[in-house]
């Protein structure tokens, strides 16, 4: 199977701290993958090379089938690409309603004169609907999403992801603050995404990776420590002395 | 019989006074020539006076070139000022005082270059008179009116010169002198080349004197010792005139006397034979007055043409008025390399005005950056407390006179007032405003337009003063070039004072430790049990509070207004945006790049610091381009933020 | 989709109904109409105060919608007063000069009627040479286009350098002081080409209507401006109407969110950058031959500061409170500082409104930054809410 994503050799130095130190990692098409470690471990800085947010000093990040650079393209242009990220902070445009968030992130063209000509159109009402649906907020569409839950505006980032329609989803702690029932819908939404693309969980919450039953890379100190099942990852004698003895301890 | 008298009353005061010779009996000797000098004539007198050695000569010299000598009926001369209808008279010799009636009496008035042959002379006896003081009022004299006769003089008067400093600058002075009038050229040559070294302004003058030239046009190269060939053909327009002014060619034919030509030869609606509806084009009055002039009703057309044509037949050259090639040959080697020093100072008091003006922009941003740095607030008002403290030197100079004291009062209280005024601003407004940047800078700005209109209602519109102590006033020279104000010297120190002390608090202090730690991340630093709250109140006041004394600093030297900070904000913020945000030595890079290249931008452009000043904040929007951050920009992962 | 668009903002209806009334009641009491019960220079002021509100809503876009707090609009105002005026300073001097010189014999050339408009014009900063940016003085449809182009082109490379290094927030609001200042300081050089501090004056008199009154000149400014503020608005309300508007207030809100989503926030901020640029270029060329005179002071950094304060005082993020703020403190301001408000006798002390206005303005700036951040505006909220 080839590629979707390559990430091979990449450093980051910030004020000389490595925050990725030699990292390579690479993720399939229609692959759900966790990504665990500890605080610092390089998960958010990881995101950041691939979303185009922060430059490496060196190393190679190789996209889709065509093979394009990530590296020096806009973040926009990024986004445009298929690569799509949720925050770990949930980011909705809290003054806005969930049909104009939604609206907004749906994949249609981008330059300023196509949106200030753009019409609203049938098909799109639909597939806005679809996802408001999958997400659970077809009867919030109207409302204004900052006066949504946590775990509502949580799924509505999640659904303006969708709504991109992007090839490969960068999820940021998407459970974070969330109850028993809502990490639940949360797990489905992010099982039934995996179906059609890639999505890339990075979690802390060793209950919610369990959920997702999903091939795990545990990150250490800006490089891949293990990868494999949940199973055989927690098995492994150096994550249980970084990362799980720590954390339970 | 009166005459007689005299002669008597002369011959009893010689007998007196020994056999010494009497100045009055030189003066009867040449009775006419001092009572109507002419320029030539009065030398033979001044020869016999300076010959005579009598110490009443320069007295005398003195008095008869301010005409207050005056000669009785009987041709005695008496030194004597006017006393309503009568004269006090003095004797000549004795200085006896008496009192006569005008009317018997006729007052010397000799005319100006009299008066300068005179005062020459004197001279003489004043470069080696016993008062320091005169002697050194003879050399400025000199030096004011350098003449040929002085040289002699001045050169003798050197040996026996006992003030050192005095000595040293008659030496030089005779240098110059011998460099313009010297009498062997060989002598000249040799003063001129020990003048290449010297940077001074009088120096270079004298340079300048012996290579003056007086510029000329001939048909031929003309003789003497010419200076350089001009090449007309890059501006006929300022050379013709030349031509004309010689008589070597007929006056310009302007637009204006070619209206006043056809003008003045309208002949039944036409002139030259063409309508007066087709004149309002140049070629048709070109015309026209080619026919006027055909007939001889004008003078011939001077065209550009023409004009350039016989601009080219001409050498239009300049010649020196020294007649000696090898000594203008001289002075021009040693001019050039003088001006050649005198462009290296240059530069360095270039560099020096870019570090006076570099301390300035410091200590009126250092607060700025403080608080921009540690708190990301923009106090738009922090032009205004510059302000302030610049007013609260003027009021403190109101209670006590004493410049020296009141400037010690008056930096102290300046900081009190402003740090009040900050904490005050920061309590209850800048505190319900954090992580909202834009609105905090609004509501600073409404701060400002109030504080600048309570300042005018208070204190008006006119500017007012803020004197700085005697000791503070002039300026340390250090050539005639590079001289630098006490002032600024003072402002320098005070900014090195507070970049220390800045430094010594951030780095060194408690509350320096604290307050890095609420820059970087305050919510760790308050769960260690650091009040953020304080810390910002503190950290503004003390941003304020150093904006106060910078306020007393710079209206030291520029006027205390109500406008004042407005005129500081802007170059702040560009100094602190410029440097790097929250970062000392990033405001300390900015202040020293804006004021140095301020400086160059002025001197490139002397005449117009407005343009200055639009460069320098076109070339800043252009840094920003290629620093977004500044100069010294923040690093880590805090930046990508 | 129109239908949609005012359906969406029935507050555009108001609007226009509420202006469509105001001119009418001022035309027909204004001296045109022979009433006279608004004198014309209020009529004047008036008609200015519709140019600033116009430049009110571009500046509430900027910043109200995409978060760009701008303290250079007043200099793209500045400039399309600058343009129109020297159109109107060229055409009434030649008018002048032509009219002197028709009286002599031989007719004037070409270069004797430039040589004495150009002496006219600049005789004041010591010189008579047209500068270069004179070149198209003499054509009114040119400086017309200046008046869109200079404001559009200036925004257009400025904002491309600004927003292509990121800068943001208040390192741009100071970036656009500085391009203000920078402006101002250049104007006030005599060799700028636009006769220094004296600036372009006698602009109220329009070239080709010497004869027409000043109270019909100044009703048909007033109806013009009144025009161009209905269509600036009805502009406005639909570019940040739908999607654009989604998009521009995403920018304000989460700038980093938006690019993730594709968006390309340059452009867009550029976009905005440039046409409120435009539409304040406009307003400019509309309020200068009402006021008759423009120079450098003019667009000194302090006066678009105060129209950001109008725009804060009026109500963010809502076009009419643009509108209202920009019209009611700019009155106001005129009404205090010309004298209008009656003295304020406290025994010891009087206060003057003249002095004191000032410091009333920044502190009840200070005030509404505080505690009513929606502004003026804000109240419609409260009056609308109420009744549901």
């Amino acid at each position: 199977m080839s590629m979707l994503l390559e990430v091979s050799g990449v450093t980051v130095t910030f004020d000389g701290f490595r925050a990725i130190n030699n990292l390579s990692i690479n993720f399939a098409e229609a692959e759900l993958r966790a990504i665990i470690g500890p605080n610092g471990a390089g998960k958010t800085t990881f995101m950041d090379i691939v979303t185009g947010k922060t430059r490496p000093d060196e190393g190679h990040v190789i996209w889709g089938e065509r093979n394009i650079s990530l590296l020096g393209l806009s973040e926009s242009k990024i986004a445009m690409e298929g690569i799509g990220r949720k925050f770990q902070k949930p980011t909705v445009f809290e003054a806005q309603t969930v049909r104009q968030n939604l609206a907004m992130a749906l994949k249609t063209p981008r330059d300023p004169f196509a949106v200030l000509m753009h019409r609203k159109t049938a098909q799109n009402a639909e597939r806005i609907e679809k996802i408001a649906e999958e997400i659970g907020l077809l009867n919030s569409l109207t409302r204004v999403a900052g006066e949504l839950s946590h775990g509502q505006k949580q799924w509505l980032e999640i659904g303006m992801l969708l709504a991109q329609d992007p090839r490969l989803l960068l999820v940021d702690e998407p459970a974070a603050g969330m109850t028993v029932e809502e990490r639940e819908k949360t797990t489905d939404i992010l099982k039934r995404a995996a179906e059609t693309r890639a999505v890339v969980v990075v979690e802390h919450d060793m209950e919610f990776v369990r959920r997702l039953d999903c091939k795990v890379t545990v990150l250490h100190e800006g490089a891949v420590l293990a990868e494999g099942s949940l199973d055989h990852v927690t098995s492994n004698q150096t994550v249980i002395d970084v990362y799980l003895g720590r954390g339970h301890a | 019989m009166r005459r007689i008298l005299i002669a008597i009353a002369l011959c009893c005061g010689s007998a007196f006074s020994g056999h010494a010779q009497e100045l009055q009996q030189i003066l009867q000797v040449h009775a006419d020539e001092v009572a109507k000098p002419s320029r030539r004539s009065v030398s033979v007198v001044l020869e016999d006076l300076v010959a005579s050695g009598l110490p009443q000569v320069p007295v005398f010299l003195e008095k008869w070139s301010a005409k207050n000598v005056w000669q009785r009926e009987d041709g005695v001369f008496f030194i004597a000022t006017a006393d309503g209808d009568d004269l006090k008279l003095q004797d000549i010799d004795t200085g006896g005082e008496t009192s006569a009636p005008k009317s018997t009496f006729k007052q010397l008035k000799p005319n100006g270059g009299v008066r300068r042959v005179i005062g020459t002379a004197l001279v003489q006896f004043q470069l080696s008179d016993p008062d320091l003081t005169r002697r050194e009022a003879a050399v400025i004299s000199i030096a004011r009116r350098p003449d040929a006769a002085q040289l002699a003089p001045l050169v003798a008067s050197i040996e026996d010169e006992p003030d050192p400093a005095l000595k040293a600058r008659k030496t030089q002075l005779a240098n110059f002198l011998t460099a313009r009038f010297g009498e062997t050229p060989q002598d000249r040559i040799a003063a001129i080349e020990s003048l290449s070294t010297d940077t001074s302004v009088e120096a270079r003058s004298v340079l300048n004197q012996i290579l003056t030239v007086k510029s000329g046009v001939s048909a031929s190269e003309p003789e003497g010792n010419l200076a350089r060939i001009l090449d007309p053909s890059q501006a006929p327009d300022a050379f013709y005139p030349q031509l004309v002014e010689a008589g070597l060619a007929p006056a310009e034919t302007t637009p204006a006397m070619i209206r006043a030509v056809l003008e003045a030869n309208i002949d039944g609606g036409t002139v030259g034979g063409v309508p007066l509806a087709q004149l309002n084009s140049e070629t048709a009055r070109y015309r026209a007055y080619a026919a006027l002039a055909r007939e001889g009703l004008a003078p011939p057309l001077v065209t550009e043409d023409t004009r350039e044509y016989t601009v080219g037949a001409y050498v239009f050259y300049e010649l020196y008025d020294e007649e000696d090639p090898a000594i203008t040959d001289a002075a021009a080697t040693a001019l050039a390399s003088v001006e050649q020093r005198v462009a290296i100072a240059q530069t360095a008091d270039l560099a020096l005005d870019g570090l006076s003006l570099a301390s300035i922009y410091f200590l009126a941003a250092i607060g700025l950056a403080i608080t921009f740095g540690v708190m990301g607030v923009i106090n738009m008002a922090h032009g205004e407390f510059i302000m302030m403290g610049a007013y609260t030197g003027y009021v403190v100079q109101l209670f006590v006179p004493d410049y020296t004291i009141s400037i010690l009062i008056a930096l102290p209280l300046a900081f009190a007032v402003t740090f009040g005024a900050g904490v005050t601003m920061e309590r209850l407004v800048i505190r319900h405003l954090y992580h909202r940047p834009l609105e905090t800078l609004l509501a600073t700005f409404g701060i400002s337009i109030a504080l600048q209109q309570l300042a005018k209602n208070i204190f008006g519109t006119q500017a007012r003063p803020l004197t700085s102590p005697d000791w503070l006033d002039g300026a340390w020279v250090m050539s005639d070039v590079i001289q630098i104000s006490y002032i600024r010297i003072a402002i320098f120190v005070l900014a090195l004072i507070f970049l220390a002390l800045i430094l010594f608090v951030l780095k060194r202090t408690r509350l320096g430790l604290e307050v890095r730690a609420v820059t970087q991340n305050p919510g760790m630093a308050a769960s260690m049990g650091i009040n953020p709250d304080r810390i910002n109140m503190l950290t503004f006041g003390l941003g304020s509070g150093i904006a106060g004394i910078a306020g007393v600093a710079i209206g030291l030297y520029a006027k205390v207004t109500s406008e004042m900070g407005s005129e500081y904000i802007v170059q702040s913020f560009m100094t602190v945006v410029v440097g790097g945000v929250g970062n000392v030595w990033g405001t300390l890079a900015g202040a020293s790049m804006i004021g140095f290249l301020q400086k160059g931008i002025e001197w490139l452009n002397p005449s117009n610091t407005l343009a200055a000043q639009t460069y320098m904040i076109l070339f800043i929007i252009l840094f920003i381009q290629f620093r977004p951050k500044g100069i010294v920009a923040p690093k880590g992962r805090a930046a990508a933020d | 989709m129109n239908k949609s668009f005012i359906a969406q903002n029935p507050s555009v209806l108001w609007f226009l109904a509420a202006l469509g009334l105001f001119t009418l009641a001022v035309t027909l009491l204004s001296e045109a109409t022979g009433v006279g019960l608004i004198s014309t220079s209020f009529v004047k002021t008036l008609g200015k105060t519709l140019c600033l509100c116009l430049i009110a809503i571009a500046m509430d876009v900027v910043w109200g919608y995409c978060g760009i707090l701008s303290l250079g609009h007043f200099a793209f105002f500045g400039i399309g007063g600058y343009a129109v005026g020297m159109w109107l300073m060229y055409a009434r001097t030649e008018g002048i000069v032509l009219e002197s010189l028709s009286g002599q014999v031989i007719p004037p050339t070409p270069q004797e009627i430039s040589d004495a408009i150009g002496n006219q014009i600049f005789g004041v900063v010591g010189s008579s040479d047209f500068p270069l940016i004179w070149a198209f003085a003499d054509n009114l449809f040119l400086q017309l286009a200046m008046v869109v182009l200079i404001p559009g082109l200036l925004a257009l490379v400025f904002g491309w350098l600004a927003f292509r290094s990121r800068v943001t927030g208040v390192y741009l609001s100071i970036l656009t002081q500085a391009m203000t200042l920078a402006l101002s300081l250049y104007l006030f050089q005599n060799d700028s080409g636009l006769r220094g501090n004296n600036g372009l004056s006698g602009l109220q008199n329009i070239p080709g209507f010497e004869a027409t009154p000043q109270a019909t000149i100044s009703i048909v400014f007033f109806l013009v401006s009144a025009l161009a503020l209905g269509l600036g608005y009805v502009f406005f309300a639909w570019v940040i109407s739908g999607k654009m508007g989604s998009v521009v207030k995403g920018i304000r809100d989460n700038e980093a969110r938006v690019r993730f989503l594709g968006y390309h926030v340059e452009s867009y901020k550029l976009f905005i950058f440039t046409i409120t640029a435009i539409i304040s270029g406009i307003a400019g060329a509309l309020y200068y031959p009402q006021a008759g005179i423009i120079n450098p002071g003019e667009i000194a950094p302090i006066t678009s500061i105060y129209l950001a304060v109008w725009v804060a005082i009026g109500g963010r993020g809502r076009l009419y409170g643009a509108v209202i703020g920009a019209a009611f403190v700019s009155l106001l301001s005129s009404w205090f500082t010309g004298g209008g408000a009656p003295d304020i006798n406290l025994g010891f002390y009087t206060i003057q409104w003249t002095d004191w206005w000032l410091v009333l303005l920044g502190l009840s700036f200070v005030a509404v930054t505080l505690f009513f951040p929606k502004g003026i505006g804000g109240l419609f909220d409260y009056l609308v809410r109420k009744p549901s």
